[in-house]
C-alpha cells in the first residue's frame, strides 16, 4: 500500500479489496489446481517461500501470497485453494472462481498432475472457460516417468491453445520455462485462444439465446458465455453479482481501463 | 431511598419490556405476527387442497386439521376475507384468483425447501415434510426464487409433487394409484404421499421411491406383491393408494442397469451407466465432479477392516466413496460382453 | 440490443425461462461434455506404458487398509512415533534442564554479589527465567522429535489413509471421515486442527469437528503425559522395556482421546446437533517420497518453533506470576498457599490437588506450562540443581506430595480431556463466530474432565483395591 505509482490503478485497487496487496508489481498471477499436484511445491520454487505441502486433500486452507521477478517486471503470485472444479458450490471453489472471475489476473497458472491428466484436465478446461490468460503447468513429471506415462506437452497446448510446460517443481525442472510462459502471457505478448468445450446443442442454444443479453447489460464483459452458463445452472454468486450491479462495474473497468470509485471497490469486497 | 430503589427497578423492568427489536414486548410481537401469518398461510393451503379435490372446504374442516378452537379459526377466516384471498359463501370457502396464487406460493416454499433438504442436507423422507412445515412461512419471495434457481428450477418435490411455478400455475400429476396399475406392467413411481406418517414409512420401507420402477408382480384382495430395485415386497392395498405411478416415458432416460458400484466385488471393473434419479443436488455435482459421469471406467481398488467406505479406481486417482454414495452409482459390467448380463 | 435496455432483472428472467426450457440432465451434460473433452484430450497427449508404479503404490494401500492388518498397522505406527519421542526426549531434556539451572544459580549467585534486591533476583531468575527454563526442557525434545516424525507421515500421503480406515466409525457416530485429518492436526496444536476443519463442507459435521478437537492431546499436552508416563508407568516395568511401557500408556491415553471424540460426537448428533450424515468423498493421494530437508525445515521453524515461542511468551509470566505467589504474604500465608488452599478440597474430590488445579489455572493461556507451573510450585524456594532426573521428580512427588496413582492417572485424564487453550478458544470463535458454540467448546470437555475425573476417584475410594 506504499506504492503512490499504483495506488490508483484499478488492478491494485481491486487487488486489495480483494485482500492481495500488489504495491510495487507489474502482474498479477493466479496459481490454480487439483489438490495434489504439487501446486504448493510450485509456489514455493517461484516465490522462495516455504508453505508446508502435506500430501493430503484441502492442506492448502488459507489462501497465500508471495512474490517473484522476472525481466525486470514485478509478479504476485496468489495461491488459489486446490478444487477439482468450479461448478460445486464448495467454499474453496467459490473462492478460486471469484478470483478468477473479479479478480481477472494477469495470468492464471493451472497445475496439473501428469499422472493423472485426464482427470485434471477437467479443472483446466473450466477455468479456460473463464479466462483466456492461463498457463498449463504440468507437474509431477518425475512421477509420471516412473510410472511409465508420457505426456506430450507440445500436442496438449496445441489442443488447448495455450501454454503448457512440464516441470518437476521438487527439483526446480522446467520452472525457468513456466516463468517465461507466464510473462508471456500475462504481457499479452503471447497471444492465446483457449479451447472451449462445446455443450450440448440445446444448452448452446439457450447460451446463444442469454449471451446477447448479458452483453447488452455490461458490453465487454470478459467471459459473458461462462456467466450465461453460470446463471443457466443457477449459480447463486454470479446471480448475486449481476442483480447487485458488480457484473456491469466488472465490464466498465475492462473497457475504460480507469481508476475505481469507491462504490466499485465495495462491490469487489462483496466477491469475497 | 426505597422509594428511589423501587423507581430504578421499575425503569429497568419497563426498559427490558419496551427496547425496540429485543425487548420482551417486541419479542412476543413479532411471535404473534409469524403464528397469524402461518396461521393464515397454512388455512389458505388447506381451502386449496380441498378445491384440488373438487371440494370445498368449510369452517369445521380447517379447525380440524389446523387443531384451532372455532373463534381462532374464525378470526384467520376473516382476516383472509380482509385480505382478499376467500370468499365464503353457503356451501363453504373459496380462494379467489388472487388467494389461489398465494395459496400456491406457499407450496411452492414449502416444496421447493424440501427438495433442498433432501439435495443439499441429505436429510432423510420422512423428516422432510415436518421441517418443511415450518420453514414456509418465513421464506421471503426473493429467497424462494433464488432457492429454486440453485436448485436448477426442479420440477417435482422429493415425494414427486410438481412445485408450483413462480407465475402461479401448476402442471397436473397425471398417475394414477398403484392399485389401478395392471399387473407384469413396468411403471414409474411418480408421486408418493407423505402423509400419514406410518403408511409413508411402510412405503419407504419397501424400497420405494420416486422416480424408481415399479412393477405388480402379484394383486390379492387386500395386498400387492411389488418388483422394486432387485428386491420383492408385499404391502397392503391401503398402503398402494398412497404410491401414485405413471407410464415410462423415452425422455425420462432412466439409466437401464440396475447393478450398482456398491454391488462390484474387490478388484472388480465395471462402466459408469448414470446416476440414481434420487442422487440430487449437492452429493450429485460432487459424484461427477470426480469424474463419475456414463461411460467412465471404475475398478474397486481398496477395502478396509469395516468394509465401508471403499476406493475406487476412477479417471487415474483413487477416490474413497462410503456405500451410501456408491449405492447412487448405477453399473454397467464392464467389458461389455464378457462380464454376466445385467439382471433383466 | 441496446445497451441501456437490459436490466439485470431482466437477463436473470430471460435466464430462469430458458433453463425451464432444458431438461432435467442440464448439469449431468455439461460435466460429462467437460470430461468427454479432457478424456480426448489427455487420450491424444498421454502415453502410458505399463502400469509398474500403481501397482506397486497398490499393492503398499492393500496392505495398509487391508481387513486385518489396517488397524494394526495404524496403531503400529502411532506406537512407534510416541516410542521414538519418549526414547530420544529423555536425555536431552535432562540436559537442557541441568544446563538451565546451572546458569540459573550462578546468574543468581551473581545477582547477590553486585547487591541486587533479594526481591529482583527471585522475580528475575528463579521467577521469569526457571519459567522458561522448565518449558524448553520439558517442551523442546519431545516436539523436536515428534513434528518431524509425524511430519514425514503426512507427507507421505499417509493421512488420509487412516480418514479412510476409521470413516465407519466416524459415520456411526454421525461425523465426517476427514475429522480424523482435523485431529491428526490437532496433535500438534489443537487450534491449527481447529483450522484445518474447514476441509469438512457440512457445517453440522465441521462444528463436531471443531467441538471435540480438544480430546486430541496437543503438543503442549504431551509433555505433561509423557512425563507421567516416564514417571509412573515406565518405573514399574525393567529397564530393557521401559519406554515401551510409557508408549503403550501414552497411546492407550490417545485411543481414550478417540473413544471421547467419537462418543462425544455421537452424543451431539444425537442432540444439539442433530443431522444426517453428509456425502463423504476423500481423494487418496498417491504417495509421494518425503523431502527431508523441507520436513525438518517445516517440521522445526514452522511447526516447533513457532509452539515453542508461544509457549514461552506464556511461560515467561507465568513463572514471575508464581514467584510472586509464593513470596508475597498475607496474614501469615503466602498467596500461594492461600489459593492451594482454596482449591484443594475441590482437587482432593477428583483425585488431583489443590497445586494441580492452580497450575491448570495459571495454564489457562497454553497448555505448554501445566508441568513447569506445577513443579516450581511442589518445589517452592527449592534449588532446581537438585531436580532434574524423573526419578528425582518421583521422589519429590510420590514421598514430599502424596501422589499416588490415582493422582497420575487422573492428571492424565484431565490433561486429556479438560478445556482448550486460550488460542484454541479464541480460534474456535473465529472459525464460528458464535459464542454459543465457542462458550459449549471450552465448557463441555472442562464438566467431562471434572465428572470423569470424580468418578474415577470415587470409584477407586469406594473399591477395595
Amino acid at each position: 500500500m506504499n506504492s503512490e505509482a499504483c495506488d490508483s490503478c484499478p488492478a491494485h485497487v481491486q487487488m486489495a479489496k480483494m485482500g492481495v496487496d500488489i504495491a510495487n508489481c507489474d502482474h498479477v498471477v493466479a496459481l490454480a489446481g487439483n489438490p495434489n499436484t504439487g501446486k504448493s511445491s510450485v509456489f514455493n520454487a517461484l516465490t522462495g517461500l516455504r508453505q508446508h505441502v502435506g500430501n493430503w486433500t484441502g492442506k492448502t486452507v488459507t489462501r497465500a501470497e508471495g512474490a517473484f521477478g522476472y525481466g525486470g517486471k514485478h509478479y504476485k503470485l496468489v495461491d488459489l485453494p486446490g478444487t477439482y472444479s468450479l461448478l460445486s458450490a464448495s467454499q474453496d471453489e467459490e473462492i478460486s472462481r471469484n478470483f478468477l472471475l473479479f479478480g481477472q489476473p494477469d495470468c492464471t497458472v493451472v497445475v496439473v498432475d501428469a499422472t493423472a491428466l485426464e482427470r485434471n484436465l477437467n479443472l483446466v478446461l473450466q477455468v479456460l472457460e473463464i479466462t483466456d490468460r492461463a498457463v498449463v503447468c504440468v507437474n509431477l513429471m518425475d512421477e509420471a516417468k516412473r510410472k511409465g506415462i508420457k505426456v506430450d506437452v507440445r500436442s496438449l497446448s496445441r489442443d488447448l491453445g495455450v501454454p503448457a510446460v512440464s516441470t518437476v517443481a521438487r527439483t526446480k525442472e522446467g520452472l525457468s520455462d513456466l516463468v517465461a510462459s507466464v510473462a508471456g502471457v500475462a504481457s499479452g505478448v503471447t497471444k492465446t485462444s483457449p479451447s472451449r468445450v462445446a455443450p450440448p446443442a440445446e444448452v448452446q442454444e439457450a447460451i446463444d439465446g442469454l449471451v446477447p443479453l448479458i452483453q447488452g447489460m455490461a458490453p465487454g464483459l470478459p467471459s459473458a458465455r461462462w456467466v450465461a452458463l453460470r446463471l443457466l445452472d443457477g449459480d447463486h454468486k454470479v446471480r448475486e453479482a449481476l442483480l447487485s450491479g458488480e457484473l456491469a462495474e466488472l465490464a466498465d473497468r475492462q473497457r475504460q481501463a480507469a481508476p475505481l470509485d469507491a462504490s466499485r471497490i465495495k462491490a469487489i469486497a462483496g466477491a469475497q | 431511598m426505597s422509594a428511589l430503589g423501587i423507581l430504578v427497578a421499575g425503569a429497568l423492568l419497563v426498559a427490558s419490556l419496551a427496547v425496540p427489536k429485543f425487548g420482551l414486548l417486541a419479542k412476543w410481537k413479532r411471535h404473534r405476527a409469524y403464528r397469524a401469518k402461518s396461521r393464515s398461510e397454512d388455512a389458505l393451503k388447506h381451502i386449496l387442497a380441498w378445491q384440488h379435490r373438487s371440494k370445498l372446504a368449510s369452517l369445521e374442516s380447517l379447525a380440524g386439521t389446523m387443531g384451532l378452537r372455532p373463534a381462532a379459526v374464525l378470526r384467520v377466516v376473516a382476516s383472509l376475507q380482509t385480505a382478499g384471498w376467500v370468499e365464503s359463501s353457503a356451501g363453504g370457502i373459496a380462494l379467489t384468483a388472487s388467494g389461489e396464487r398465494r395459496a400456491l406460493q406457499v407450496v411452492r416454499a414449502h416444496r421447493l425447501w424440501e427438495r433442498h433438504l433432501s439435495d443439499d442436507a441429505n436429510m432423510p423422507m420422512a423428516k422432510l415434510h415436518q421441517a418443511a412445515e415450518r420453514a414456509e412461512h418465513s421464506l421471503s419471495r426473493e429467497q424462494v426464487a433464488e432457492l429454486d434457481a440453485h436448485l436448477g428450477h426442479p420440477q417435482h418435490d422429493p415425494h414427486g409433487d410438481p412445485i408450483p411455478r413462480p407465475d402461479g400455475t401448476i402442471s397436473a400429476l397425471h398417475a394414477v394409484s398403484l392399485n389401478e396399475w395392471p399387473v407384469g406392467r413396468p411403471a414409474l413411481i411418480a408421486h408418493l404421499e407423505d402423509e400419514p406418517e406410518a403408511v409413508f414409512r411402510q412405503i419407504l420401507l419397501a424400497n420405494l421411491r420416486p422416480m424408481r420402477v415399479v412393477k405388480v408382480a402379484e394383486s390379492g384382495p387386500n395386498h400387492l406383491v411389488i418388483e422394486v430395485d432387485g428386491g420383492q415386497h408385499r404391502i397392503e392395498r391401503s398402503t398402494a393408494a398412497n404410491i401414485h405411478v405413471r407410464e415410462i416415458r423415452p425422455q425420462d432416460a432412466l439409466p437401464s442397469a440396475r447393478t450398482r458400484l456398491s454391488d462390484l466385488a474387490q478388484g472388480a471393473c465395471g462402466e459408469v451407466a448414470g446416476l440414481s434419479p434420487d442422487c440430487q443436488g449437492l452429493s450429485r455435482r460432487r459424484l461427477l465432479d470426480l469424474g463419475l459421469t456414463p461411460g467412465t471406467r471404475v475398478e474397486v481398488a481398496l477395502d478396509n477392516t469395516f468394509g465401508d467406505p471403499r476406493a475406487f479406481r476412477v479417471r487415474g486417482t483413487t477416490v474413497a466413496l462410503r456405500r451410501q454414495q456408491a449405492d447412487q452409482v448405477l453399473m454397467r459390467p464392464f467389458p461389455p460382453f464378457s462380464g454376466k448380463e445385467a439382471a433383466p | 440490443m441496446t445497451p441501456v435496455s437490459v436490466t439485470p432483472q431482466a437477463v436473470l428472467d430471460r435466464s430462469d425461462e430458458l433453463r425451464r426450457g432444458l431438461d432435467g440432465s442440464f448439469r449431468d451434460s455439461m460435466v460429462t461434455s467437460l470430461y468427454q473433452r479432457a478424456g480426448e484430450l489427455a487420450g491424444r497427449s498421454v502415453r502410458e506404458q505399463g502400469a509398474g508404479k500403481w501397482d506397486f503404490d497398490q499393492r503398499i494401500d492393500r496392505i495398509l487398509t487391508s481387513r486385518w492388518l489396517g488397524l494394526p498397522v495404524m496403531l503400529l505406527l502411532l506406537g512407534a512415533v510416541f516410542w521414538v519421542t519418549i526414547l530420544g526426549a529423555n536425555v536431552p531434556s535432562q540436559m537442557l534442564a541441568n544446563a538451565f539451572f546451572a546458569v540459573e544459580a550462578a546468574a543468581a549467585a551473581w545477582f547477590e554479589s553486585m547487591g541486587a534486591p533479594w526481591w529482583l533476583t527471585g522475580l528475575v531468575w528463579h521467577g521469569t527465567f526457571r519459567g522458561l527454563a522448565w518449558v524448553v526442557s520439558v517442551m523442546l525434545p519431545p516436539m523436536a522429535i515428534f513434528f518431524p516424525v509425524f511430519t514425514i507421515l503426512e507427507d507421505l500421503g499417509y493421512l488420509p489413509r487412516v480418514a479412510f480406515n476409521l470413516d465407519w466409525l466416524f459415520r456411526k457416530a454421525g461425523a465426517h471421515g476427514k475429522q480424523a485429518l482435523t485431529m491428526a492436526m490437532g496433535f500438534g496444536c489443537n487450534a491449527a486442527g481447529v483450522t484445518s476443519t474447514r476441509i469438512i463442507d457440512s457445517p453440522r459435521e465441521r462444528l463436531l469437528a471443531i467441538l471435540t478437537n480438544n480430546f486430541v492431546p496437543c503438543n503442549g499436552r504431551f509433555p505433561t503425559l509423557i512425563m507421567l508416563a516416564v514417571i509412573f508407568v515406565a518405573a514399574a516395568f525393567p529397564p530393557a522395556v521401559a519406554a515401551f511401557a510409557a508408549a503403550a500408556a501414552v497411546m492407550a491415553v490417545v485411543l481414550l482421546g478417540v473413544c471421547f471424540t467419537l462418543g462425544v460426537s455421537w452424543a451431539l448428533s444425537r442432540s444439539v446437533l442433530s443431522g444426517e450424515a453428509s456425502a463423504f468423498t476423500l481423494e487418496m493421494p498417491p504417495y509421494r517420497r518425503p523431502s527431508i530437508l523441507r520436513i525438518l525445515y517445516t517440521s522445526l521453524i514452522d511447526r516447533t518453533i513457532f509452539v515453542l515461542g508461544r509457549a514461552m511468551l506464556t511461560a515467561a509470566p507465568a513463572g514471575a506470576l508464581i514467584w510472586i505467589l509464593a513470596n508475597v504474604q498475607a496474614g501469615g500465608t503466602t498467596l500461594a498457599e492461600r489459593s492451594i488452599a482454596l482449591l484443594e478440597p475441590l482437587g482432593t474430590a477428583i483425585g488431583l490437588d489443590g497445586v494441580i488445579l492452580l497450575a491448570y489455572v495459571i495454564a489457562i493461556p497454553a497448555n505448554e506450562i501445566v508441568v513447569p507451573t506445577m513443579l516450581m510450585c511442589y518445589l517452592g524456594g527449592a534449588m532446581m540443581m537438585d531436580i532434574t532426573t524423573y526419578e528425582q521428580i518421583r521422589e519429590v512427588l510420590v514421598g514430599q506430595h502424596g501422589w499416588t496413582l490415582l493422582t497420575a492417572v487422573n492428571l492424565m485424564l484431565f490433561s486429556l480431556l479438560h478445556n482448550p487453550c486460550a488460542t484454541t478458544i479464541l480460534t474456535i470463535w473465529k472459525e464460528t463466530r458464535s459464542a454459543r458454540w465457542t462458550a459449549l467448546g471450552a465448557l463441555m470437555p472442562l464438566g467431562l474432565a471434572f465428572l470423569v475425573c470424580f468418578a474415577t476417584a470415587q470409584a477407586v475410594r469406594l473399591l477395595p483395591l
